[in-house]
């Protein structure tokens, strides 16, 4: 508790350097790989002098550490720049931030989700522990995670669209509700809910199951049973409570990740989101788009991080490695 | 015990709490600072797809809307509609008046004089179109400062547009107003495809006060003059098209079109009556065209005017011997690639240009399948054998992971017959364009779809040795002197000729490969009357009408 | 199974030193599993498979055979063929060696070198040298991974290739390029980077709890430097964790080259790869016509990403110390 303030400061501190080397790696990607969005841009209709005003104009002509400057004071000043090859001439802005409102939608809907039906599942089968539902619940949960999430969307779409046409394929409708436009209270959203929901939900049940299995070997759990209290008071009372800490922590940095998108379910079920956005700029090498995408990623990801870093010199890190974290 | 488990619960939430506020933040910011350029907000519902006249169709998003610019057809495919120009295509491919009620050719075929019609109007309704509103959007997209890459293609045979193009003169002089209602222009020499040029975005109508209200992005709120006017544009989501009401050929029989770009798989949206009109991909044309399929009565196909080739480094070994490219191209069964692997999904391609081109020569003399030849031929070559060769690379552009089947299929052809492994490099879009616009490759598989229809577009662009479009810099003196010559040629049977005698040349270098043309799968729902799918990108929404 | 029980049935005395060693424990816990051990079976099966295929596959993976495409299960293709009549069980085996060969790549590459290394060190020295290693690992994670890996490979991938084409000419060793090798190294140079910050986090968090052990105090105070106290007190207590992050990283290994297909940054056609098969014929309609050439590689990826999970889940309970109390 002492220690936190220095702490606190030397992250934020520490938080422009981050997002210095972040934006520099990214900027010199973009400008010094082959590929080249005017060209992108021009197709097949080459016309070199055209190319060269719009180098020109964009400022693709000067020396490399103006180019970044120029990018990095115009970026502070809340301009995002331009999209060069996908919708030339349309501030990066306007492209980005209706992709982040769908993007954190679905996201965020299937957070909660998760959430809601694998704590439960935890804790049930922390207290069936012993039994054969215990392991089977979690094998199976567990199995259904394993699966590429490639095979899981085809399979999906064929058996709720094709097969059984509850749903439609995938797709995004916006419906206005209080003036905001939502995409989330639509049944085309279902299928990549469900396509997202499933992989997340053995890793939370597990987590609860296991941190549930703590609290209740601790003495007073024990205590609370021997007089008998009935199991579920129990796991109200203590073990809810005391478990849900490493849960809320992750929870931050997936948070993080919300607007992140997903490219594959994104792409394969037509959402028009920031994942699907991510990919089509970096095969068009539009470069502001991808800029301002890392940017705001990284951003998002150095203030999750801190608040969890936080909250980590309270609470007893619950280490467990969480594999597959890069895809 | 008890506050301090509450303090850790709190840090937690509150973690959470601040991400969600900050992306809500940058969410508000965006939805706000998104006003200035979208289209009318008021208009759209949030239901834009419900009601009996709407047609609802599977989109792309256009990479512009300014007709200067564009130069890919999905841009080109909405600018015909909202936008028009003096003359436009019928669904038959002639060349017929537009904006311009008729138009008189000189006797030397170098002067066009348009008479306008006087019932065209913007669609705001401010103005009617005047032949100045022609001079000033054909000025501007020959303005180097617009950066269009198709003005000077199109509209340099103007006299005085290249002129203006460099900085040279102030105004195009072939161009003239001569009153509100008559237009003039000139051209350089008499060239009998200069009309079909006009056809073309670049050469379209805009509205200089719409332009000038935003230079740069003007074109998400176009002021234009074609049957539609664009309603809503929202990136990555949807296009909605609203007929225009006082369109001078008369109101579009549809309300509405909306173009939906986030769907899953559009055939299963059709299935679901999401939508009335869905491409045929390769994995379900077998079962469409099943006649005990019910789709299978919606089936419509058309026969595109393009080509898919692979082209040839003619200046790179080892495709700088004649001998080795034409081994290559016998060595492809062509007939087994389109019924096996591309299921007659595609029509197999002798030459270069496509059925209903005209000049299309259907006795042409392909290089047929022979493996026999294939193998003559490259023990003839200057490098002997298949050992002789150097490593041979073809670059193919793609993002996903699949080279696609027939590529897969040519690679193991080759192998077979010529016993030559050939390396495929395969790359982003950008990358790949880079490396053919520079010559940098030996082998190249690519596509080239016609923007007008007249072969120039195709022998006269793609392999002139002097036209910067020649990749694969093939060079041959006869075939240049047949299509300079046709360029000029009066007669139209007798420029046809040319390009028959100019393609059969090619054919026999073999400085392509054809493979095939493509053809354009679809299925239209039975109350959609009059869609027409046409094989190339005209004004076609303002026929369909809606029958339930 | 068979090891672990030898250990048990050896007389107690003389392997007591040896039984304790966390990993033998480890591994005498995980061996009582059924489900662990027959995932184990599952992935040594399919990974004999994939070593084993230029000499077992029946058919090389780009015999086509445009005469024979799309056919059905049958005694020469027992898993049938795909669009180009080849045949699919050669190919699944070909896909496997593809990802022994990512696998053994991915190993090979420095993720876990890396990542267990500065994470020992890292906990054991504390101080400026966890500061400095901390940051480098915050600063990699917060780079958007997935964004990152396409835009290096998408930037990079060409000068290296020429990179390597010039050795080829150079050293007149043909066909490094077209094995897929060059690429792999490539994707899973970078994944490494960008991937060892989580596995070192993890090691760390474990050394800090053991930096405070007798036996480190005690080797402390006997003078011992700090290398021979990661190398001979730290290294073997964590050993059984390397086992799991290994199991772990080859699983997701497996499960990356499935996406990087998708991108088209994978491996190069047309050798086979899980990825790319499935990718292939993922089309909605593809399995309702033609379900062999989708489900078999499906399903054999699947097994392996299940089996590999499944593995790593029951490592995990072996070595959660809580829960071992509990079992007991």
């Amino acid at each position: 508790m002492q220690g936190l303030l220095p702490y606190v400061t030397r992250r934020l501190l520490w938080a422009p350097v981050l997002l210095f080397v972040v934006s520099l790696v990214t900027f010199a990607l973009g400008r010094y790989g082959p590929g080249d969005p005017i060209a992108v841009l021009q197709a097949q209709r080459l016309d070199p002098e055209v190319a060269e005003s719009i180098r020109h104009e964009r400022g693709l002509d000067q020396p490399f550490v103006e180019q970044y400057l120029t990018y990095i004071s115009n970026f502070l000043r809340g301009d995002l720049g331009e999209s060069f090859s996908i919708y030339r001439g349309i501030p990066v802005q306007d492209i980005i931030f209706p992709r982040m409102w769908v993007s954190f939608q679905y996201s965020f809907l299937v957070l909660i989700i998760t959430y809601a039906i694998g704590i439960p599942i935890g804790i049930f089968t922390a207290l069936k522990q012993g039994t054969w539902l215990d392991p089977f619940v979690i094998g199976g949960f567990l199995f259904i995670a394993s699966i590429p999430v490639l095979v899981v969307i085809p399979i999906l779409q064929w058996l709720f669209a094709l097969q059984l046409g509850w749903l439609p394929s995938g797709g995004w409708q916006i419906n206005e509700i209080a003036g905001i436009e939502f995409g989330i209270f639509d049944k085309r959203i279902m299928l990549p809910v469900i396509a997202l929901t499933l992989p997340g939900l053995g890793g939370v049940a597990r987590l609860m199951r296991i941190s549930t299995l703590e609290v209740l070997g601790e003495d007073f759990v024990r205590t609370a049973r021997a007089k008998g209290l009935h199991e579920i008071t129990v796991a109200s009372r203590h073990v809810a409570r005391n478990s849900l800490l490493p849960l809320v922590t992750i929870m931050g940095y997936e948070l993080a990740g919300l607007m992140g998108g997903a490219i594959f379910t994104e792409t394969l079920l037509g959402i028009p989101g920031v994942g699907q956005l991510a990919f089509q700029a970096i095969t068009s090498n539009d470069y502001d788009i991808v800029m301002a995408l890392v940017l705001l990623g990284a951003s998002a990801f150095i203030v999750a991080m801190l608040v969890v870093d936080i909250a980590y010199t309270f609470v007893d890190p619950r280490v467990r490695y969480r594999p597959g974290e890069l895809l | 015990m008890l506050k301090l488990i509450r303090n850790r619960l709190s840090t937690g939430f509150i973690a959470a709490l601040m991400v969600i506020a900050v992306m809500l933040l940058a969410v508000s910011c965006g939805s706000s600072s998104e006003d200035p350029g979208s289209p009318d907000d008021s208009e759209p519902s949030s239901d834009v797809s419900s009601g009996d006249n709407v047609l609802r169709l599977p989109g792309g998003d256009p990479i512009t809307l300014d007709p200067a610019l564009a130069s890919d057809a999905e841009s080109a495919s909405y600018i015909v509609e909202i936008f028009s120009g003096l003359v436009t295509l019928d669904r038959d491919l002639n060349v017929v008046p537009d904006v311009a009620q008729s138009v008189d050719v000189s006797d030397d075929g170098k002067t066009y004089t348009f008479k306008l019609r006087t019932n065209a109007n913007f669609h705001d309704g401010s103005r009617r179109v005047t032949a100045n509103d022609f001079k000033y959007s054909m000025e501007r997209s020959l303005d180097r400062e617009t950066q269009s890459t198709t003005a000077v293609l199109y509209l340099g045979d103007i006299v005085g547009a290249k002129e203006f193009a460099n900085g040279r003169a102030e105004e195009v002089s072939g161009i003239k107003a001569i009153d509100p209602n008559t237009l003039e222009i000139t051209i350089d020499a008499a060239k009998p495809y200069f009309l079909s040029k006009l056809t073309y975005p670049t050469a379209f109508v805009v509205d200089q006060n719409n332009v000038e209200s935003n230079p740069r992005s003007w074109f998400r709120r176009p002021n234009g003059t074609g049957p539609f006017k664009l309603t809503e544009w929202r990136l990555g989501e949807r296009i909605v098209l609203d007929a225009y009401e006082r369109f001078y050929n008369g109101r579009p029989s549809v309300d509405r079109v909306v173009f939906n770009m986030a769907l899953g798989s559009s055939l299963t949206a059709y299935e679901n009556n999401e939508l009335d009109l869905s491409g045929v991909g390769i994995n379900d044309i077998e079962r469409i065209r099943d006649e005990r399929e019910p789709l299978n009565q919606q089936f419509v196909t058309q026969e595109q005017l393009d080509v898919w080739y692979i082209e040839f480094n003619s200046t790179k070994a080892p495709f700088d011997d004649p001998k080795v490219r034409q081994a290559f191209t016998h060595a492809i069964d062509k007939d087994k690639l389109v019924e096996v692997v591309l299921l007659d999904a595609v029509r197999k391609a002798n030459g270069v240009l496509p059925p209903g081109m005209p000049g299309y020569n259907a006795n042409l003399d392909g290089l047929e399948y022979d493996p026999n030849r294939a193998k003559q031929l490259l023990s003839e070559s200057k490098y002997g054998s298949a050992q002789g060769l150097p490593p041979i690379t073809m670059i193919s552009s793609g993002g996903g992971a699949s080279l696609g089947p027939s590529s897969e299929a040519i690679l193991a052809m080759w192998e077979e017959t010529l016993g030559v492994t050939v390396e495929v490099q395969q790359s982003e879009f950008a990358t790949f364009l880079q490396q053919i616009q520079r010559g940098d490759f030996q082998m190249a598989e690519q596509g080239w779809i016609a923007d007008y229809v007249d072969p120039e577009d195709f022998l006269d662009i793609k392999l002139h040795s002097q036209s910067t479009d020649n990749y694969g810099r093939y060079n041959n003196a006869e075939f240049d002197r047949l299509v300079e010559q046709a360029r000029t040629e009066q007669n139209s049977e007798a420029r046809m000729n040319l390009y028959r005698q100019a393609e059969q040349i090619v054919v026999n270098d073999a400085a392509w490969i054809p493979l095939y043309h493509s053809m354009d799968n679809a299925l239209v729902k039975p109350y959609v009357k009059d869609y027409n799918v046409s094989p190339l990108v005209i004004p076609t929404l303002r026929y369909v009408s809606i029958e339930r | 199974m068979a090891q672990a029980e030898l250990l048990e049935s050896a007389p107690e005395g003389r392997l007591a030193s040896l039984g304790h060693h966390p990993l033998v424990q480890t591994l005498r816990r995980l061996s009582r599993r059924k489900v662990a051990m027959i995932s184990l079976l599952v992935i040594v099966v399919i990974y004999l498979m994939g070593i084993t295929a230029p000499w077992t596959a029946p058919y090389g993976f780009r015999e086509t055979d445009l005469d024979n495409t799309f056919a059905g299960p049958t005694l020469e293709h027992p898993f049938g063929t795909d669009r180009l009549g080849r045949d699919m069980l050669s190919r699944v085996m070909w896909a496997a060696q593809t990802t022994v060969i990512i696998s053994v790549l991915a190993i090979g590459s420095g993720t876990i070198l890396l990542g267990v290394g500065l994470g020992l060190l890292s906990g054991y020295r504390g101080g400026w040298v966890d500061a400095v290693i901390m940051r480098v690992v915050d600063l990699i994670s917060s780079m958007p991974s997935l964004l990152i890996l396409i835009l290096v490979t998408s930037t990079i991938r060409p000068r290296w290739e020429d990179m390597w084409r010039d050795f080829e000419q150079w050293s007149s060793i043909g066909g490094i390029r077209e094995s897929g090798a060059t690429d792999y190294m490539l994707v899973f140079g970078i994944l490494a980077l960008l991937g060892w910050g989580s596995m070192a986090r993890f090691i760390r968090a474990q050394v800090l709890t053991l930096r405070q052990s007798e036996f480190v105090l005690a080797a402390q105070t006997q003078g011992a430097s700090t290398w021979r106290i990661i190398w001979v007190h730290l290294l073997p207590n964590v050993s059984h964790l390397i086992v799991l992050v290994v199991t772990a990283s080859l699983g997701a290994v497996a499960g990356t080259e499935i996406a990087l297909a998708f991108l088209g940054i994978g491996v190069r056609l047309p050798h086979p790869s899980f990825g790319t098969m499935i990718f292939e014929y993922s089309g909605l309609r593809q399995f309702q016509a033609h379900p062999n050439v989708f489900f078999i590689p499906a399903a054999f990826v699947s097994a392996l990403l299940v089996s590999f999970n499944l593995l790593g889940d029951a490592l995990n309970d072996v070595l959660s110390p809580r829960r071992r109390n509990m079992s007991r």
